[in-house]
C-alpha cells in the first residue's frame, strides 16, 4: 500500500462524498423546510442517470445530454410535487414514508416501461475516456477529476446560493424556524417548491455525473438513497453546511474502508477470516459512523434548529 | 427540617446560564409560591427540580432522600410529582382512562403483559377517588381531549396527585383561565395542601397572595428574593422587578 | 366504560369480533386437506408464507402502531433468526425446535442490544439509527462466505418435528406455522389491552407525561423492542425452513420498509392492521405477477391511495366509530 495508493483512493472518495453531496443537499433542505422524508429522491437521481446516458448515447453530446437530463428530471419533479409531495408536507413522517416508498414503486415499474429491465451502459465521454498524469507515478482518469471540480463547483454555488442571496436567506429562514418564517411573511410554500425543483436538479445531476463510472439499472435510486440518508442524519437535518461536512465524511471513510481494509486485515488475521471480515466491514463504516456521531450527537453535526 | 431542600441548581445553555445557583427549600404542609417575570428560569427549574433536564450542578433532596442523580420517573416514585404549564392529558383517551393510567404507574408492574387491565377494580378504585379529589366524577367518560380549558387542567393535577406525592409541583396551574376556573383552582390547591406539601410557580399575583405560606422571586435565574408573603409585598427589588410591572398593567 | 372506548380497536360490531378468528382459524386448519384434494399445494404453501409474514408483521405492529417507534430495520431480526437457524443446522442441529428456539433467543438478545442505542434516539433519527443496524446485520450476512454470502444458504434437508416428523411435512408444518400464528395473534390482542400495552400507547401518545408519572419510559420500550425483535427473530426462523433456503436479501432495507409499509397499509394499531396489511399486499402481489411483470406500480398506486384516503388503513376503513371523531 504505497503512498500513490493512498492518494488516489482519497481522491475517489473525495469524488463520491461530492457525488453524495449533490443528492444529499436537496434532501436535507426538503426535509428541514419542510420537514418531509422524500425517499424517492433516490428515484430522481435514477431518472438523471437514465436520461442522460440514453440522450448521450443518441445524441453523442455528453453536456447537451447532462442539461437534458437535469431538465427533464426537474420537469418530473414538479409534477411530482404538484401530485403528491405538496399534500404530503402536514403529514407525519410515516404518511410520507410510506407514499414515496409507493413513487419508488411506480418510478421503477416506469423506467423498466422505457428502457427495459437490463442495465444501460452509460459510456464516458470520448474526450475525457484517458488518464491525465497528475504525478508522475499516478495517472487519474481524466472524467473522475471532471467529477470532483464540478462537484466543488456546485457546491461552492450552492454555499454562496444558500448564504449570500435573498433566496437563500429565506431557505435558510425556513430551515431552522419554519413557524417564525411563515410569520414574517416568508412564502413557504413557494420557498419549498424551488428547493424540491432544485434538489432534483442536483439529484440528476448525480446521476448524470455517476452514470459512467457507476451502473445504471433499476434499483440504483434505492440503493444510493440509504448513503445519502445517513449523510443528513450525520450532518443535521437541515443543514446543508452539515451535509457538505458529512458526505466528504461518509465518501472518504467507505471508500477508504473498501480500499484499505481487507489489505490491512489481511496483514494482521489469518487469510480466511480477513477475507470475510474485510467486505463487511467496509460495507458497515458509515453506519457505525452515523451511529456514533448519533449517540454524541443525537441531531448530528451541525443542528440546524436551534 | 425542610421536607424538601435544593442547594445550589446551576444550569446552562450554551453561554446562557438559565439557573444560576438556585437554593430553595419547602416545609412539610406549605405552599411555596414560586414568582418571576417571563424568561426568569421558572421552567428551567421546575425541569430540573422534575428531572426532566439534568441539573450541571447542585443537590435535591426529599423527605432525607437524595434525589439527584435519580430519573424522572424515580423521582415520582419518591414522592415528587409534578403538572404542566402547557396542559399534558392523554387527549384522545377518555377522562377515566387518564385517570387508569396514571394510577397504574404507582399499583404493581407495567410489564405485565398478560391479562386485561380493565378488569382491575382496585385499579378503577384509586381512579375514581382521584376523581372525587378534583372534581371529575361526573364526566369520566368524556374525551379529554374535548373538554374545556379549565377541566383538562384539573385532570393534569389528578393525574400528578396519583403518585400520592409528597411534594407537588404546579407550574402555572392557572395559565390561560379565566377568573371563575382560576377561583376553583386556588379552592382545589387549597383543598390539596393537606395531602402534600406544594411548589407553586404562578403568574397570577392574587392566586399567589390568596395561596402562598412563602413566596421566592426568580430573575434572570437567580433567587432574588425570598420570605413571607408581606415581606415580598414590601421588597424594594421584588417590586422593582416584578410587582412594578404588575401594577402597570 | 373505558372498555368502549378501547373497544375502538376491535371491530365495532362485538358479535363478529369474537367468532371470526375462529372462523378463520377453522377455514385455514382445513386449507391443507382441501388443498391436496384439489392439487393447490402451490397456495398451501403460500398461505403458510403470508402466515408467518404475519408474525413479523404483527411484531412490528405492536412497537409502531402502540409503542410509536417507527422502526426501519425490523427485517434485520427476520434474517438473525434464519441465520441462527442456518448456523445451528450448519453446526449438525436438526431439531426444529431447537433452532426455532434459539432463534428466539438470539434475535430477542441482538434487539435488547440495539434497542439500548437506538431508543436514546426520537424520531427520523430513531428511523434511521435502526436502518443502519439492520445494514450492519445485513453486510455481516454478505460477509459470512460459510454460509455462502451473498448467494445464499440451502437447507437441504427438512429439520426435524420429533415422533419421526419433519417440516418437510408440508400439512404438518402448515399445522404447526397456523399454531403459532394464532398463538401470537392471541397475545398480541390480549397485551394491546394489558398494563404493559396500554402503558405503551401512553408512551406513543405523551412520552414526556409517562415519564413525569412515573413509567420507567426507556425500559418500557426497550422490553417492547426487544420482544418485537424475538418474534421477528421467530418468523425469521420459520421463513427459513418454509424457503429451505436463506440469504441476506431478507435483510435488505427495503424489505424492512415493505414490512412497515403492509403494516401501516393495514392499519397501525389495530389488532387486524398487520394481518389485513400482510394478506392484501402479498396476495395482490401474487395476483398482479400472474398478469404482468409490471406489478410493482398497481402497489404503489395503492399506497398513494392509501395514504391520501385512508390514512388509518384499511382496518380503518371497516371502522366506522374511529373515523367519526
Amino acid at each position: 500500500m504505497d503512498s500513490i495508493f493512498v492518494f488516489e483512493q482519497l481522491l475517489n472518495g473525495l469524488g463520491f462524498g461530492l457525488m453524495l453531496f449533490l443528492l444529499a443537499a436537496g434532501l436535507t433542505l426538503v426535509f428541514g423546510i419542510m420537514d418531509t422524508m422524500n425517499l424517492a429522491h433516490g428515484s430522481l437521481y435514477m431518472a438523471g442517470a437514465y436520461i442522460a446516458a440514453r440522450v448521450h448515447e443518441a445524441g453523442g453530446s455528453f453536456v447537451g445530454a447532462v442539461l437534458v437530463a437535469v431538465v427533464a428530471t426537474v420537469l418530473v419533479a414538479f409534477v411530482l410535487e404538484l401530485l403528491i409531495v405538496r399534500r404530503l408536507y402536514a403529514r407525519d413522517h410515516l404518511a410520507q414514508v410510506i407514499a414515496t416508498f409507493g413513487v419508488i414503486l411506480i418510478a421503477d415499474d416506469a423506467v423498466k416501461a422505457i428502457w427495459g429491465p437490463s442495465p444501460v451502459m452509460a459510456t464516458t465521454p470520448a474526450a475525457l475516456a484517458g488518464p491525465v498524469q497528475l504525478l508522475p507515478e499516478l495517472p487519474y482518469p481524466a472524467y473522475r477529476l471532471v467529477l470532483l471540480a464540478v462537484g466543488l463547483l456546485v457546491a461552492i454555488g450552492l454555499y454562496v446560493l444558500v448564504n449570500h442571496t435573498r433566496v437563500g436567506m429565506l431557505v435558510r429562514a425556513g430551515a431552522s424556524n419554519r413557524k417564525m418564517a411563515e410569520f414574517m411573511g416568508v412564502r413557504v410554500g413557494r420557498v419549498f417548491s424551488f428547493v424540491f425543483a432544485l434538489g432534483a436538479a442536483l439529484a440528476a445531476l448525480a446521476g448524470a455525473l455517476m452514470g459512467p463510472i457507476s451502473a445504471v439499472q433499476i434499483g440504483m435510486g434505492e440503493a444510493i438513497l440509504i448513503p445519502a440518508l445517513v449523510v443528513i442524519v450525520i450532518g443535521g437535518i437541515g443543514s446543508v453546511r452539515g451535509a457538505f461536512v458529512a458526505a466528504l465524511l461518509v465518501g472518504l471513510v467507505d471508500t477508504a474502508g473498501r480500499a484499505f481494509l481487507p489489505p490491512l486485515l489481511r496483514s494482521v488475521l489469518p487469510p480466511a477470516l480477513a477475507a470475510d471480515l474485510g467486505p463487511a466491514l467496509a460495507g458497515i463504516a458509515m453506519y457505525v459512523l452515523m451511529a456514533a456521531v448519533l449517540i454524541l450527537k443525537p441531531a448530528g453535526l451541525f443542528p440546524a434548529r436551534a | 427540617m425542610s421536607l424538601f431542600v435544593a442547594q445550589d441548581l446551576v444550569k446552562r445553555f450554551g453561554g446562557l446560564v438559565a439557573t444560576d445557583h438556585v437554593s430553595l427549600s419547602v416545609e412539610p404542609g406549605e405552599v411555596h409560591a414560586l414568582i418571576g417575570p417571563n424568561g426568569a428560569g421558572k421552567s428551567t427549574l421546575v425541569n430540573l427540580i422534575s428531572g426532566l433536564l439534568a441539573a450541571d450542578g447542585g443537590s435535591i433532596v426529599l423527605d432525607g432522600v437524595e434525589l439527584t442523580s435519580l430519573s424522572a420517573h424515580d423521582r415520582v416514585r419518591h414522592g415528587l410529582s409534578r403538572c404542566f404549564q402547557i396542559t399534558s392529558v392523554f387527549r384522545g383517551d377518555s377522562v377515566l382512562d387518564n385517570l387508569l393510567l396514571a394510577a397504574q404507574a404507582h399499583s404493581r408492574s407495567s410489564f405485565r403483559c398478560f391479562g386485561r387491565r380493565a378488569g382491575e377494580s382496585a385499579l378503577r378504585e384509586r381512579a375514581l377517588e382521584l376523581a372525587h379529589t378534583v372534581g371529575l366524577a361526573d364526566m369520566l367518560d368524556r374525551v379529554a381531549g374535548t373538554l374545556p380549558h379549565g377541566v383538562q387542567r384539573k385532570l393534569d393535577v389528578a393525574l400528578a396527585l396519583a403518585a400520592r406525592p409528597k411534594l407537588l409541583l404546579l407550574d402555572e396551574p392557572m395559565a390561560g383561565m379565566g377568573p371563575e376556573d382560576s377561583q376553583q383552582m386556588v379552592e382545589l390547591i387549597a383543598r390539596l395542601r393537606s395531602e402534600a406539601a406544594i411548589l407553586l410557580i404562578e403568574h397570577d399575583m392574587d392566586a399567589v397572595f390568596q395561596l402562598a405560606d412563602r413566596i421566592s422571586v426568580l430573575d434572570y435565574g437567580k433567587v432574588l428574593a425570598s420570605g413571607d408573603t408581606a415581606y415580598i409585598r414590601e421588597h424594594p427589588e421584588v417590586q422593582a422587578v416584578y410587582l412594578g410591572v404588575e401594577e402597570v398593567r | 366504560m373505558s372498555d368502549k372506548l378501547h373497544s375502538a380497536a376491535i371491530p365495532s360490531s362485538g358479535g363478529v369480533a369474537r367468532w371470526l378468528p375462529w372462523a378463520l382459524l377453522v377455514v385455514l386448519a382445513l386449507l391443507p386437506i382441501v388443498g391436496a384434494e384439489l392439487g393447490l399445494d402451490y397456495y398451501v404453501g403460500f398461505v403458510r408464507r403470508m402466515l408467518i409474514v404475519m408474525i413479523a408483521a404483527t411484531s412490528l405492529n405492536f412497537i409502531l402502531g402502540y409503542g410509536g417507534m417507527a422502526a426501519l430495520g425490523h427485517a434485520g431480526f427476520i434474517g438473525v433468526g434464519a441465520y441462527t437457524v442456518v448456523a445451528l443446522v450448519d453446526a449438525g442441529v436438526s431439531s426444529a425446535w431447537t433452532a426455532w428456539g434459539a432463534a428466539v433467543l438470539v434475535s430477542g438478545a441482538i434487539a435488547a442490544l440495539i434497542g439500548a442505542v437506538s431508543l436514546r434516539t426520537r424520531g427520523v433519527y430513531f428511523l434511521m439509527i435502526t436502518l443502519a443496524f439492520a445494514q450492519m446485520l445485513y453486510y455481516l450476512a454478505v460477509s459470512l462466505s460459510a454460509y455462502g454470502g451473498d448467494d445464499g444458504y440451502g437447507l437441504y434437508s427438512p429439520l426435524e418435528l420429533g415422533f419421526g416428523r419433519t417440516t418437510g411435512n408440508a400439512a404438518l408444518f402448515f399445522w404447526i406455522v397456523l399454531a403459532i400464528a394464532a398463538l401470537v395473534f392471541a397475545f398480541a390482542s390480549r397485551a394491546a389491552v394489558s398494563r404493559f400495552g396500554l402503558a405503551l400507547t401512553g408512551i406513543r401518545d405523551n412520552e414526556t407525561r409517562m415519564e413525569a408519572l412515573g413509567y420507567p419510559v426507556y425500559r418500557l420500550k426497550l422490553a417492547a423492542f426487544t420482544g418485537a425483535g424475538a418474534l421477528a427473530g421467530l418468523a425469521g426462523a420459520l421463513l427459513a425452513s418454509h424457503n429451505n433456503f436463506v440469504s441476506p436479501s431478507t435483510m435488505h432495507w427495503t424489505e424492512s420498509a415493505t414490512l412497515l409499509v403492509m403494516v401501516v397499509l393495514g392499519g397501525l394499531g389495530r389488532r387486524w392492521g398487520a394481518v389485513l396489511g400482510v394478506a392484501v399486499w402479498l396476495a395482490l402481489s401474487e395476483v398482479l405477477k400472474l398478469y404482468t411483470e409490471y406489478w410493482h406500480w398497481p402497489l404503489g398506486l395503492m399506497l398513494i391511495a392509501v395514504v391520501f384516503a385512508a390514512p388509518r388503513g384499511l382496518a380503518g376503513v371497516f371502522d366506522r366509530r374511529r373515523a367519526v371523531q
